[in-house]
């Protein structure tokens, strides 16, 4: 069986499975799968002369909140379109589940993937339940069952009651919310977040996390892109961190820490001294 | 997800986006009526209807007041190429604030009738008549010689024909007593001629030849001077009041509009890329291609709504026969619609920004109206051959021709100038969406 189509049968099942399985990381939610769900094999990408991903490895268990951490240019974005398949003529090798996984090239296989890019992607002069049910039908959520992931996109959102409210009059807040929650309207096993956090406000930073909570509930593995420190220590189970193209290091933040020889120290701490240079400098 | 109903999916989408925005929908299908009503209005005025010849504006100081000058402004009036100043009721104007006029640019001709001019064409003498002109405007002067001509020949009714002939024998070197005898013979000539016409030269009559009641009629002269037959012919379905014109107009108009509305339904894939749903599109699981094909099929559908308003407005307000061969005038549109979405198709996926795409679109829209006869009918031009080249190189050129030759030539798309017209835009239409469908992937998808 494809792995394209061992994913496509199952995902009532993984989504039972994942309610017991997903919030444990590092576990495995099929029977003999013990394979990570996603592994990066020596990724390279460049765009034109300029290497924006040199030789990057990690490998994301299932269930687990993965945490890119990096300054901008780092390469966590190509990194993200790769795996969403909006890249594809990469060096090196993506394993899905232990399988190879080249989803620019292969639409079942994108839809594995869930990605909620860093803008804003709706049409704001749609209603949520129009966006939502545009996105459902174009990832192929079977039409006996789009009422029932839009109702459920539309809960993790909290937007149940403003469903049929046009985009253009949501606050910011909302708006995140209803990114997030087309990303995760098909049930992909893997949700990939782009900076979901930048540019917005407190308050709307409180309603992603609250959202990611409810993922996380649920069992989804998310690789979550961010540059901002206290995020990914909150958030993420494991961290990697990336410093100009490559992976400098992945793990726990205490395993970073011990591996950075600053036991106990913070995320801010142990990237400056993996790179040898403070975050919030990078340009 | 097949690319159909993907792309159908896409289509639905947009459509409903296009139609919640109102006020640019509504400026969308107004604009092109707008333009098409103030074109086909001016061109009907400016070109008198169905005449081929525009009018210019004469001026006129009548200084003598005789019967015979009011006679010959009344006359002047009536001329097919002229719109005489001042209008009927006005008070005149002197000849000295006319001059004026012409040397500050607020009149191009003026006609001085001097102090005399009734008394002149009594005696059958060189009457006193001025024309002040600014040479700059010589497209005018030819209309309003014609229209003097004409009016002068009427008042006068070719007495002054001798006079005329002697000015030009002394302008080609005739003695002034030889002149003088030429003159006189003619006066002789024209003096037998008005006897017979009013019925004194009983004599002169050829029994056999019924009398023409009026009399001499200088005009049957005119006529009659070059020996041939004059037979009018148009196609039969043409409407009557369809104007050469007007066709052109709503043709031209529908032609060019729908190329500014097709970009700016077009260029949505930038505003897609822009606002990131296209990256969220690309990474759903559906084919690639059914994002152009998308849109393809939204811009084509606008398109074809919009040719629809804009024929059912030229045929209730203008009359053009719009719907009078309903499968000829649904391949032209067809024919244009895709050739132009494919047209702005290849803007929107080669500019790298939107404002990029609005300025090369306008200007080669533009360019392409002109060149190809969108703003007037380029024929007359009289273009050299690599003149010509290049306007039947412009899409416009081919829509246009397909156009007028259904309104105004009354051809069905079976005709070999409409097969050759639906063709190239086919063709194009086919190129131009490859190229697009190519250029996006190299754009949008690396690998």
């Amino acid at each position: 069986m494809s792995i394209t189509k061992r994913w496509r049968t199952s995902p009532a099942t993984m989504r039972r499975r994942s309610m017991i399985r997903f919030h444990t990381p590092g576990a495995a939610c099929y029977p003999g799968a013990v394979a990570p769900l996603l592994e990066v094999r020596g990724l390279r990408y460049a765009y034109g002369e300029r290497l924006a991903v040199r030789s990057a490895a990690l490998q994301v268990e299932r269930g687990e909140v993965f945490g890119l951490l990096g300054p901008n240019g780092a390469g966590k974005t190509t990194l993200l379109s790769c795996v969403a398949g909006l890249l594809g003529r990469f060096g090196g090798e993506l394993l899905f589940a232990g399988a190879p996984f080249r989803p620019a090239a292969d639409d079942g296989q994108r839809a594995l993937v869930g990605l909620v890019p860093q803008e804003l992607a709706l049409y704001e002069e749609l209603d949520a339940r129009e966006n939502l049910a545009l996105f459902a039908a174009l990832q192929g959520v079977p039409r006996e069952r789009v009422g029932l992931a839009i109702d459920a996109a539309l809960q993790l959102a909290g937007l149940a009651e403003r469903a049929r409210d046009r985009v253009k009059t949501y606050s910011g807040g909302m708006k995140r919310r209803l990114n997030l929650a087309i990303g995760d309207l098909h049930e992909p096993p893997l949700l990939l977040l782009d900076e979901p956090t930048v540019g917005v406000d407190p308050q709307s930073r409180n309603h992603v996390f609250e959202c990611l909570g409810q993922l996380q509930q649920k069992g989804r593995t998310v690789i979550y892109t961010t540059h901002y420190m206290e995020e990914a220590q909150r958030l993420c189970d494991r961290v990697a961190v990336m410093h100009e193209g490559t992976v400098l290091a992945a793990g726990t933040a205490a395993e970073l820490a011990e591996r950075a020889g600053v036991p106990g120290a913070d995320l801010e701490t142990v990237f400056l001294r993996l790179t040898g240079k403070a975050l919030r400098d990078e340009p | 997800m097949n690319l159909w109903t993907a792309a159908l999916q896409l289509l639905q989408k947009d459509l409903r986006l296009y139609f919640r925005d109102r006020a640019g929908m509504v400026l969308g299908f107004l604009l092109p009526v707008g333009l098409v009503t103030v074109f086909g209005y001016v061109m009907q005025v400016a070109f008198g209807g169905g005449s081929a010849m525009p009018k210019a504006e004469l001026w006129v100081a009548d200084e003598d007041g005789s019967a015979a000058s009011v006679d010959f402004v009344a006359q002047l009036r009536k001329a097919d190429t002229i719109v005489l100043r001042p209008k009927t009721g006005s008070p005149p104007e002197p000849a000295a604030a006319l001059r004026d006029k012409v040397r500050d640019g607020d009149a191009h001709h003026v006609l001085v009738i001097g102090v005399g001019f009734g008394d002149a064409l009594a005696r059958a003498a060189k009457p006193p008549l001025e024309m002040v002109r600014d040479p700059g405007r010589q497209m005018e002067d030819y209309a309003v010689q014609i229209g003097v001509m004409q009016a002068f020949l009427a008042v006068s009714e070719g007495r002054l024909w001798p006079v005329t002939m002697g000015e030009t024998m002394r302008g080609l070197g005739m003695s002034a007593p030889f002149t003088e005898r030429l003159v006189g013979l003619g006066r002789d000539m024209q003096g037998l001629i008005e006897k017979f016409g009013g019925g004194e030269e009983p004599a002169a009559r050829d029994p056999a030849v019924p009398a023409r009641p009026g009399g001499f009629d200088l005009r049957s002269m005119f006529t009659t001077m070059v020996p041939m037959t004059t037979t009018d012919v148009t196609p039969p379905a043409r409407p009557k009041q369809l104007s050469y014109q007007v066709a052109q107009s709503v043709a031209g108009m529908a032609v060019m509009m729908l190329m500014f509305g097709l970009m700016a339904c077009s260029t949505t894939l930038l505003q897609e890329r822009d606002q990131g749903t296209l990256r969220r599109l690309l990474v759903a699981r559906m084919p690639r291609g059914a994002i152009v094909l998308g849109k393809f099929l939204f811009c084509f559908v606008v398109g074809l709504l919009q040719m629809a308003v804009l024929f059912g407005y030229g045929e209730l307000v203008f009359g053009v026969g719009c719907f009078r061969d309903p499968l000829t005038l649904l391949m032209l549109t067809l024919a244009w619609a895709a050739c132009a979405t494919s047209f702005g198709m290849l803007i929107a996926v080669a500019a790298k920004t939107g404002k990029q795409a609005e300025g090369l679109s306008t200007l080669l829209i533009l360019l392409m109206a002109a060149l190809g006869g969108c703003w007037f009918p380029i024929q007359i031009a009289q273009l050299p051959w690599y003149g010509e080249l290049v306007t039947q190189s412009t899409l416009t050129w081919w829509a246009m021709t397909g156009f007028q030759g259904m309104f105004w030539q009354q051809l069905s798309w079976t005709h070999p100038t409409l097969l050759l017209c639906l063709a190239v835009q086919w063709g194009f239409a086919l190129l131009g969406g490859g190229a697009a469908l190519w250029l996006f992937r190299r754009r949008y998808l690396r690998g």
